[in-house]
């Protein structure tokens, strides 16, 4: 299967569109998942979708066979949700300001009840654009704050208070359905 | 009731996956035609417009310059046409010393020292503190012969530079004509390949009925010539394609609101690919109810349809990661996120997420480059030029510097930095008279320093002679000895680079630019005996650069290279002739950061 992957990530070296086919098809569900977890509506997750896989596709001969190719893909796709976000914000698109003293509030344990995924990702994509893009890399991407910061070009300081305002608006969403439930 | 956090709740949607509406894939393959030619014909043609700039801003200079040597040679007199008339003022006596040197059969004019004033004024640039007076006689048409054939020849080698450029553009232009062509006939040919390769991996899902039709849809597929595809099978190829369906209980996709019922075939794919060339998945869950899933290869199985050998059910393929909401997941949605999980393990079972730095922040990082080097340079004579008579040799001399660069693209970067260099030329059996061992010479008075011999050193204790003027005087005080002449510059180069070939840890570019360079040192000697400093030096130097750099990373953010060059020096000095090209390789350490 490895094999058969290299083959196509060779075949798109050579811009044949056969390979890019398969490449589209292997990885497409999990990459089109992300951009419908950093953007917050789908219209603007397909644009991103279309524009990251011409990149990929135009950008393959870069890759050098070390590593996981998926990853590769992933780190592509990630840059353009971030510069797309970029582009999009009228003012301040991180929150600069932080306060240790509510921000870093403890996290409180919630009862394990079963959401759809539907739902989660409904919620993730009601949150600001700004935590919704720190929550997704470290959570989903687990990355560091000190990477976070350094690719969103925000302090770390600023990165921990997305992150920790993100979960608190999640955290009242899931438990207003939990109250909802028991009521 | 087991608490959990917020990650915990959120880390099903970790390897959260959706197929994306089928639409998407026309439209990238759509974008994937377009601005790419574009792109590319755009590189193309900067990266030929710099290296013909390159290339061609040496040669106007060089010509240009080649032109102004010629009118100072004529102006001086040269040293092949001269005759030498001494006229000692001070005992009335007249000395003509009367030389014709080997081109002397060239006709040259001479004229008697009596009618000074009039070589005077043919000699308009003769120094006016002179006392002794020398007639330089020019064969005037002659010259003015050589200059017009001088001239046509510039003209004649600018014109076929400009033929030969018109002929690259022109074969170029062919080129890219004949590339864009082939290039087209190529993505005919992948468009067909493409369509075929849809058609050919077009899966039925469904029930029966389903499968029915799609065996019409196969028939029609399979009548066709596999390299001759006609529009309306193409149409039906997409079509088939993006009419796929994936039926379940529920017929429906969560995730993929525009098309509910639809499904690329990429999951049929995969699942093929893991598996055998054919699968029917009897789904055993009671939603889906007596609905087969069944996925059958297209090409292998035109004639029978008697391979479905694996029956397998989907839940049994149902990844651990989602069990807990397993009970309030849609099932078709498990099914989906089964077979994509299995998808995602069967190929990639090592991924590392979030290991690997991001490409785009590592070149970010890498935007700049720290260069130290050190090298040899060669400065040569590539137009014969001469002093004092003789032919200028090449110097050798070592250059070092700094330098830095910033990547303004993967394929662009501009640099500048300060560098030492030194051009120097070596003139062999130069003849000259110690003015300490001679009674009668000093520098000031002796006919070296006359309009025939540029004075070339400040120096008073040694006197240079012509070549012409060395065999009229039999003295036994002229020796010959080399003359040495170096001017040091600190230079400050702009370059702009263009990465022609990269790949895992070496990279070639080519760079080209200019520069400014002052001068800091300069030097005369004569068989190592110093003459003190060319007069004619220019504090002031200009150029143009072409160089390739051929690095290799070494460690990390390390690489060292090797990088040969050009130089050409536009005015090193003002009325002498001077090696003006010079030949350089350097050797130096590159960080990146």
């Amino acid at each position: 299967m490895k094999d058969d992957l290299e083959k196509y990530i060779r075949q798109c070296m050579q811009n044949d569109r056969a390979g890019q086919l398969k490449i589209y098809q292997l990885f497409s569900p999990v990459l089109y998942g992300i951009c419908l977890k950093y953007m917050k509506n789908e219209d603007d997750a397909k644009d991103v979708f279309q524009e990251a896989f011409v990149i990929v596709f135009q950008k393959i001969s870069q890759y050098k066979f070390e590593g996981s190719f998926e990853g590769w893909l992933k780190r592509i796709f990630i840059n353009k949700l971030i510069e797309t976000l970029n582009k999009k914000k009228k003012e301040s698109f991180f929150l600069d300001v932080f306060d240790p003293d509510t921000d870093f509030t403890e996290e409180e344990e919630l009862d394990n009840i079963p959401i759809e995924q539907e739902k989660l990702l409904e919620y993730i994509r009601d949150l600001p654009d700004q935590y919704r893009t720190v929550f997704n890399l470290y959570v989903f991407e687990k990355m560091k704050h000190k990477d976070i910061a350094e690719l969103l070009k925000i302090s770390e300081g600023t990165s921990k208070s997305n992150l920790n305002r993100a979960k608190r608006i999640l955290q009242k969403r899931i438990l207003s359905i939990k109250n909802f439930k028991i009521a | 009731m087991k608490k959990q956090n917020i990650e915990d709740i959120f880390s099903s949607m970790e390897n959260f996956s959706s197929v994306p509406p089928p639409e998407l894939w026309a439209n990238i393959e759509e974008k994937l035609d377009q601005p790419k030619k574009k792109k590319r014909a755009i590189l193309w043609w900067s990266a030929a417009a710099c290296l013909l700039l390159g290339l061609l801003l040496p040669s106007v200079l060089y010509f240009s310059s080649n032109t102004g040597i010629k009118t100072l040679e004529n102006n001086t007199g040269g040293n092949n046409n001269v005759v030498i008339e001494e006229n000692k003022k001070d005992n009335h006596d007249i000395k003509v010393i009367s030389t014709e040197e080997k081109s002397i059969e060239k006709k040259s004019g001479i004229v008697e020292g009596t009618s000074a004033k009039t070589s005077k004024d043919k000699t308009a640039n003769t120094n006016e503190n002179q006392t002794k007076e020398v007639a330089i006689a020019h064969s005037d048409s002659k010259n003015k012969r050589n200059t017009d054939s001088s001239d046509i020849k510039l003209n004649s080698q600018n014109s076929a530079t400009n033929q030969a450029v018109t002929q690259q553009t022109t074969a170029s232009e062919k080129r890219s004509q004949f590339n864009s062509f082939s290039k087209n006939k190529n993505l005919n040919s992948e468009k067909t390949n493409t369509n075929q390769v849809v058609a050919q991996k077009t899966f039925t899902t469904g029930n029966h009925n389903q499968f029915n039709s799609f065996s019409k849809n196969q028939n029609a597929f399979n009548s066709a010539e596999k390299n001759q595809f006609s529009e309306t099978e193409k149409r039906n190829a997409d079509k088939i394609l993006a009419e796929k369906t994936f039926t379940t209980g529920k017929q429906q996709n969560h995730f993929n609101s525009p098309s509910k019922n639809q499904m690329s075939n990429s999951i049929f794919e995969n699942q093929m690919n893991s598996n055998t060339n054919s699968i029917a998945s009897n789904s055993s869950d009671s939603n889906l109810g007596k609905k087969q899933v069944t996925i059958t290869d297209n090409k292998k199985e035109v004639a029978a349809t008697t391979t479905i050998k694996t029956e397998k059910t989907v839940a049994d393929s149902a990844p651990k990661s989602n069990s807990k909401f397993s009970n309030v997941l849609s099932k078709q949605d498990s099914v989906q996120l089964a077979e994509l999980q299995n998808l995602e393990k069967g190929i990639i079972p090592e991924v590392k997420k979030g290991k690997e730095k991001d490409p785009k922040t590592k070149s970010t990082a890498e935007k700049w480059a720290l260069e130290v080097f050190a090298g040899i340079a060669n400065s040569e004579n590539y137009k014969n030029d001469k002093t004092l008579g003789n032919v200028n040799d090449s110097k050798q001399s070592s250059t070092y510097g700094v330098k830095t660069k910033y990547k303004i693209n993967k394929k662009w970067a501009v640099g500048s930095g300060f560098k030492i260099n030194e051009l120097g030329q070596s003139v062999a059996n130069v003849s000259y008279i110690k003015t300490a061992n001679n009674a009668f010479l000093t520098t000031g008075d002796y006919l070296v320093q006359n309009s025939t011999v540029p004075q070339i050193a400040s120096s008073d204790s040694y006197v240079l002679v012509s070549n012409t003027t060395k065999n009229a005087l039999s003295s036994n005080n002229v020796q010959s000895g080399s003359l040495d002449q170096s001017l040091r510059y600190v230079e400050m180069p702009l370059e702009v680079s263009y990465a022609i070939f990269s790949k895992n840890k070496a990279s070639i570019s080519l760079n080209t630019g200019g520069f400014v360079g002052k001068l800091i040192s300069n030097s005369v000697a004569i068989d190592g005996n110093s003459l003190g400093e060319n007069l004619n030096a220019n504090d002031f130097v200009y150029g143009s650069t072409l160089s390739s750099t051929v690095q290799y990373r070494v460690y990390k953010k390390t690489n060292v290279f090797v990088e040969p060059a050009m130089n050409y020096y536009i005015n090193p000095l003002n009325s002498q002739s001077f090696n003006q090209f010079q030949w350089g390789l350097n050797f130096g350490l590159n960080v990146s950061f």
